[in-house]
């Protein structure tokens, strides 16, 4: 009960603020409840990206998934790797008390159910949104096939396929997906050449991710040789996955629901449905052999008139 | 902001969609796993589009953030991509990624940033040096592969070549052969036409060269010689001076052999496995009364 009075209690904070920030949103920058004063001198100059991503996953989670999830903590050097959380009794509260306790922004949660469905929460937290995507088609790095490598900690170009722009849930993944995943300008963990490119793009509904590596022919040290933007080649870094939003939350981890996919099935259902057919076989097979033997009862067969012709 | 939707916690949630499942489970699609979604959207999905936007200016950034900061890039995608495709959807991912990353090194290097890593510019990767090994190694393989595989296709085409060489050569030779016999024949006619006088050694010559056979070598075999026979037959013959050695003897070498390999004395030819005289016809009987 306890956990539910402090989740409505965060329910209750997003709207006041929301209310100050609308009027000046161009003033605003991402923690500008915090440091208000400061923004309001500065413009963009004082802009100061100041994103941290907590990770973590649910407990019993697959290696493959767990990998996935290492494989992104790689990626993003904003990012604080957590303790495995309980994922049955894992709600909102808790969560988003840790990432208060990390003092993160935002947090993308690995959450693993019987051993092979992955879902993955993004939420910004004090105030956020949060969607929950199903994952599948995961690649990860550590496959032989993907032969590119890159910098640690530098700093991905984001690019986003034009379907984004096409609808208002689109547009908010899309910036929740570019605060996530793009790097803070000058953090200190990050690395200032640029030599890998993450793609998302919306194909069937779902978001693909893709992570190439950038190799462009040159000789000095930023200097391109003339057309060497041209004979630029990427190799794929990995790793992959595809993204199937289910639902976007007003609150993060929790809250009002504001958006659902009405394509989407759960895997369990998928699972369930299978089953189903494979069980009707047998019946389906004694209902055939039931109804044949009512079939021949109810038109049976004439008398041949050349039954006994060869008897003689 | 007054959503449509419950109030529901992360794990109501879960319950609350587990059950709009269950209405909808009839009609679930029997597509592969990861392609599986609702035929027709259901009806009683929420779609919020005022609070979407609502969060949305809420979260984002300021509009006059310099791009540096967010460093994202829109690309257009020309036409549909099929799911299914494979390839035709990895290859929109890479165009996506080719597109942004000039585009994006364009506007870096307006900004006068550098962007691309120095060649002596050395830190930490994301794989591992012992994982690149290994990727490499498997490219290495790979290779190697191909590379045998390519041989082995090489040699096979070679050998089909020569053969081919060798009939050509053959077929030449022989007709060379009947070239010659011809124009010895028709040198012969000539000569007699002209009326040279014919000499004892002169027909004894023209006798070899009668109906040009002496040239080739006679295909068919001598009827008593056996195939593995490296005499020829001629041990059958026998010398005069062995006349100590008797019949047995001489056919005993002609048939098995007397010196030299066994090379291809040992085969069958249709001759001998149309011989049946060295069985016992008796004994086939009694094999059939074993079988009984």
């Amino acid at each position: 009960m306890g956990k539910k009075r402090k989740h409505s209690e965060t329910q209750v904070e997003a709207p006041v603020k929301k209310d100050e920030s609308a009027p000046e949103r161009p003033k605003r920058t991402l923690m500008g409840w915090k440091d208000k004063g400061e923004v309001k001198e500065s413009d963009s100059q004082g802009f100061r990206n100041k994103e941290k991503v907590m990770i973590t996953c649910s407990r019993r989670i697959n290696y493959r998934y767990r990998h996935l999830m290492l494989n992104m903590v790689s990626l993003l050097p904003h990012c604080k790797k957590d303790n495995k959380v309980e994922s049955r009794s894992s709600n909102g509260a808790t969560l988003n008390e840790l990432i208060e306790l990390r003092s993160c922004s935002s947090c993308l949660f690995f959450e693993c159910r019987k051993h092979q469905d992955l879902y993955l929460w993004m939420a910004r937290c004090p105030g956020g949104p949060s969607v929950k995507f199903l994952v599948n088609a995961v690649h990860t790095m550590e496959e032989l096939k993907l032969t590119g490598n890159h910098l640690k900690g530098s700093r991905p170009i984001l690019t986003f396929s034009a379907n984004f722009e096409k609808d208002a849930h689109w547009k908010l993944m899309k910036e929740v997906i570019t605060q996530i995943f793009g790097t803070p300008k000058e953090y200190r963990k990050s690395k200032p050449y640029y030599d890998h490119v993450f793609v998302f793009s919306i194909v069937d509904d779902h978001i693909w991710f893709r992570n190439y590596q950038i190799t462009v022919p040159h000789n000095e040290s930023d200097k391109v040789a003339r057309g060497g933007l041209d004979k630029m080649t990427l190799v794929e870094v990995g790793p992959r996955f595809c993204l199937n939003p289910i639902k976007i939350f007003g609150g993060s981890f929790g809250g009002p629901t504001l958006y659902e996919n009405p394509f989407y099935i759960s895997p369990n259902q998928i699972r369930a449905l299978e089953k189903r057919q494979k069980a009707g076989k047998y019946a389906k097979k004694v209902k055939a052999k039931t109804r044949r033997k009512m079939h021949e009862l109810s038109n049976p067969l004439e008398p041949d008139e050349f039954a006994d012709m060869w008897k003689d | 902001m007054a959503p449509p939707g419950k109030e529901s916690s992360f794990l109501e949630e879960d319950l609350m969609e587990d059950d709009y499942i269950e209405s909808e489970s009839e009609s679930g699609s029997e597509e592969e796993e990861r392609d599986v979604k609702l035929v027709e959207p259901s009806k009683n999905a929420i779609f919020n589009r005022d609070g979407l936007i609502e969060k949305l200016n809420d979260i984002t950034w300021p509009e006059d953030v310099e791009w540096v900061h967010r460093l994202s890039i829109d690309i257009d995608q020309e036409k549909e991509v099929d799911v299914n495709d494979d390839l035709a959807r990895e290859l929109a991912f890479y165009t996506q990624a080719l597109e942004g990353t000039r585009q994006a090194f364009e506007k870096l290097q307006s900004m006068g940033l550098p962007f691309l890593r120095p060649s002596d510019y050395y830190a930490e990767m994301v794989k591992t040096d012992v994982h690149m090994e290994k990727v490499k190694g498997r490219l290495l393989a790979e290779k190697k592969k191909i590379e045998e595989a390519e041989e082995r296709k090489k040699a096979r085409e070679a050998k089909r070549l020569a053969k081919e060489i060798q009939a050509e050569k053959l077929k030449e030779r022989a007709k060379q052969k009947k070239q010659e016999i011809e124009a010895v024949k028709k040198w012969r006619k000539q000569r007699q036409r002209n009326g040279f006088p014919e000499t004892g050694k002169d027909s004894e010559l023209d006798l070899a060269f009668e109906d040009g056979k002496a040239f080739e070598r006679s295909n068919k075999k001598r009827p008593g010689v056996s195939p593995g026979d490296r005499s020829g037959g001629k041990a059958r013959q026998g010398g005069g001076f062995k006349g100590k050695k008797g019949k047995n003897r001489e056919f005993r070498n002609s048939k098995f052999g007397f010196g030299g390999g066994k090379g291809l004395k040992k085969q069958n030819t249709a001759e001998t496995t149309n011989d049946l005289r060295g069985f016992n016809q008796g004994s086939a009987a009694g094999n059939k009364k074993r079988k009984r």
